[in-house]
């Protein structure tokens, strides 16, 4: 068990009111697994996901990620999950303008210090192995949608991270794209052992890569069977 | 984060928005600029003046008199200062011994005579009575010795130089008084004779006084600086080595004390001056001195007041100069916080990949010292150039007026770093708050943000 969720709640107060993003909710997830995150919109899958990444606390419950509990973690050790155990992948790609392909791939080596050297060969590495060796010193403004989201796959595997947290990650492109951007996440499962969690709304793209799906509907597990 | 890429993080965000940065780097520059030039318009102010007086030596040393002994001074000495000791001791000469015992006083330089000897002074027709005094050789280069207006100083202090006051050279049969360098001048004073030696023009009971006469090379003339330069102690017509009047074995007629010790072949002085290393070791010499039974006076007490009134026209100056920087670094403040709000998205993407907060908020605090260190270093050129012009200006019209050029704006080195390290520290401080900011920034409202 790589992951761990146990009545795993997350509450925002919104003026007078409180939304229960995450009510409850409790589920594993093996090592090496890919698993889809499914439900309507608001029905709290982001907010899952943004708590496995460390980006957010639970209100309520535990979160062990490789056995350690998240809601315990210092601020700053939460800093160091999201740069050695996961690697995030975001809907609207995330990388910064201003900086090449590869400087956006070399950022999270740099905040793990690693050497200019070292962390351009890696940086080169990667880009290499998602297809885009020849766009190393293009800015993202110069790349297309599916070139945008490879670079970003290939920042999120910089540091090696075990577990591959995906938002959405073809919501911004047309479905030949989309299932070229899959196909590499599946490859990442099979060939590299990550454990893939991808945030969808399309049930049909995750039933197709997805071993497993876990639906949620207004901040609870709709099918806690299969979780 | 290693810090050469935090550098590089820092310098990449600077350029995104080179005329936000340059505005601000110039307002920062501004800001030191006019800090600068306004002390360093106190430290000109004070080193024409007060600064004038400390290179003439008068506060740094000491004089020394013997105590007199007049009727009641015991008890007027007393009453006046109860605590001191040495009040009681009997009254001591000014002699040699006494030099030596204060010449081994802690941060004593030297201790010498004032030797201050009635002299006839002879050239070709020229007669007149005049007084010489004995000059020290470490007075060269200092007081009234800052510039020899022709020849030079002593060259050293065995021989028979001699060095003229200006206005006598003029008086004397030449027609410039420069030519009078290189030329032999005659000296005719009293010296005491041996004991007993009973010859006519004995007085005082046994103590002979004998016409002597010596001949001395003219090597400098020194005109006067107009001014305050009270005090300044070793002027006089004609100046001669301290070496060379003490081996003439002249009587100093100005202290019938002194006359009197003769008697015994133990010379004694009226007065001494001690040299002290720094102006602030006075207070302590003085009461040495004062210990061993001696009478001291030093003038640094009135440079003291004068010193504080300058602190208190330093810190108005610094006052007025730093209104500006405080408005620049306000500016710094909006500058960063504009900028992280740009630059949300960007802060909430770095955390989402890993950047602690400590590496962003580092990134943040480079980034304003890096337009506080360029802002100093321009800040210095505006101040010294503004400096520059002002000074230009006011000589120019303080001439006219009939004054003497100087240098109104003086700035040390010490201001120099100073300035730099200030406006560094002054840009981190305004940095603080917007780098804070930045590492709290909350990465999923960031990540949200457009």
């Amino acid at each position: 068990m790589i992951i761990e969720a146990n009545d795993l709640t997350r509450h925002y107060i919104m003026g007078e009111s409180v939304v229960r993003a995450l009510d409850g909710v409790s589920f594993t997830v093996n090592e090496g697994e890919f698993v889809g995150l499914l439900g309507t919109s608001g029905s709290g899958k982001s907010t899952l996901l943004n708590l496995i990444a460390g980006l957010d606390r639970p209100t309520e419950g535990g979160l062990k990620v490789f056995g350690r509990n998240l809601a315990d973690m210092s601020r700053h050790d939460l800093a160091l999950h999201r740069r050695r155990n996961v690697g995030m992948i975001f809907q609207s790609f995330n990388l910064i303008p201003t900086m090449s392909a590869r400087e956006n791939v070399t950022l999270p080596l740099m905040f793990a210090a690693v050497a200019r050297e070292e962390r351009e060969r890696r940086a080169e590495e990667l880009l290499a192995s998602v297809g885009l060796a020849g766009r190393q010193l293009h800015k993202p403004n110069q790349l297309s949608g599916g070139e945008q989201q490879r670079v970003s796959i290939a920042r999120a595997l910089a540091n090696s991270p075990s577990i591959l947290l995906a938002d959405e990650p073809t919501g911004n492109l047309d479905s030949k794209t989309a299932h070229g951007i899959l196909e590499l996440l599946r490859e990442l499962q099979k060939a590299h052992g990550k454990t893939v969690l991808m945030v969808t709304h399309d049930q049909a793209l995750a039933s197709h890569y997805s071993e497993r799906n876990i639906t949620l509907l207004d901040g609870k597990v709709l099918d806690p069977v299969t979780a | 984060m290693i810090f050469s890429d935090t550098l590089q993080l820092a310098v990449r965000n600077l350029r995104e928005a080179k005329l936000r940065t340059a505005l601000t780097t110039l307002g920062v520059a501004i800001g030191i600029g006019s800090l600068v030039s306004m002390v360093s318009l106190g430290v000109g102010l004070q080193e024409q003046t007060v600064g004038r007086f400390m290179k003439s030596g008068i506060f740094n040393s000491i004089t020394v008199f013997p105590r007199q002994p007049l009727r009641n001074a015991r008890a007027f000495r007393r009453a006046a200062a109860p605590n001191e000791r040495g009040i009681d001791k009997p009254i001591l000469p000014l002699d040699d011994s006494a030099i030596g015992k204060m010449g081994s006083i802690a941060n004593v330089r030297e201790v010498y005579p004032n030797l201050r000897i009635p002299v006839e002074l002879k050239y070709k027709d020229f007669s007149d009575f005049l007084s010489a005094v004995g000059v020290p050789m470490s007075s060269r280069g200092e007081g009234v010795f800052q510039t020899v207006t022709y020849g030079s100083f002593f060259p050293d202090e065995a021989g028979d130089y001699c060095m003229l006051s200006l206005e006598v050279a003029g008086r004397l049969p030449e027609s410039q008084a420069s030519h009078l360098i290189g030329k032999q001048i005659m000296l005719t004073y009293a010296a005491a004779g041996p004991a007993g030696a009973g010859m006519a023009g004995d007085i005082l009971g046994g103590m002979n006084l004998q016409r002597a006469e010596r001949s001395f090379k003219v090597v400098g003339i020194i005109d006067r600086e107009p001014g305050p330069s009270f005090g300044g102690g070793i002027f006089s017509a004609v100046m001669i080595p301290l070496a060379r009047a003490r081996g003439m074995g002249v009587v100093d007629l100005a202290n019938p004390q002194s006359m009197l010790r003769q008697l015994s072949q133990k010379p004694s002085y009226s007065s001494l001056t001690i040299r002290v290393a720094h102006p602030q070791d006075t207070d302590d010499v003085e009461k040495k001195v004062r210990e061993m039974g001696f009478n001291a006076f030093s003038l640094n007490d009135a440079l003291q007041g004068a010193k504080r009134a300058f602190i208190v026209l330093d810190i108005i100056l610094g006052v007025i100069g730093s209104i500006a920087l405080a408005v620049a670094s306000l500016g710094i403040v909006n500058t960063m916080v504009m900028s992280i709000l740009e630059r949300t998205r960007e802060i909430g993407v770095m955390k989402a990949i890993g950047g602690g907060e400590g590496d962003i908020r580092l990134i943040f605090l480079v980034e304003s010292s890096i337009i506080g260190a360029m802002g100093g270093v321009f800040g210095l050129a505006l101040g010294w150039m503004v400096g520059r012009a002002i000074n230009l200006g006011a000589n120019i019209y303080i001439e006219r007026q009939g004054g003497r050029a100087g240098d109104l704006f003086s700035i040390p080195w010490w201001l120099i770093a100073v300035g730099v390290v200030f406006s560094i520290l002054v840009s981190l401080a305004a940095g603080s708050y917007p780098a804070g900011r930045a590492a709290r920034v909350d990465p999923i409202k960031a990540l949200r943000h457009d």
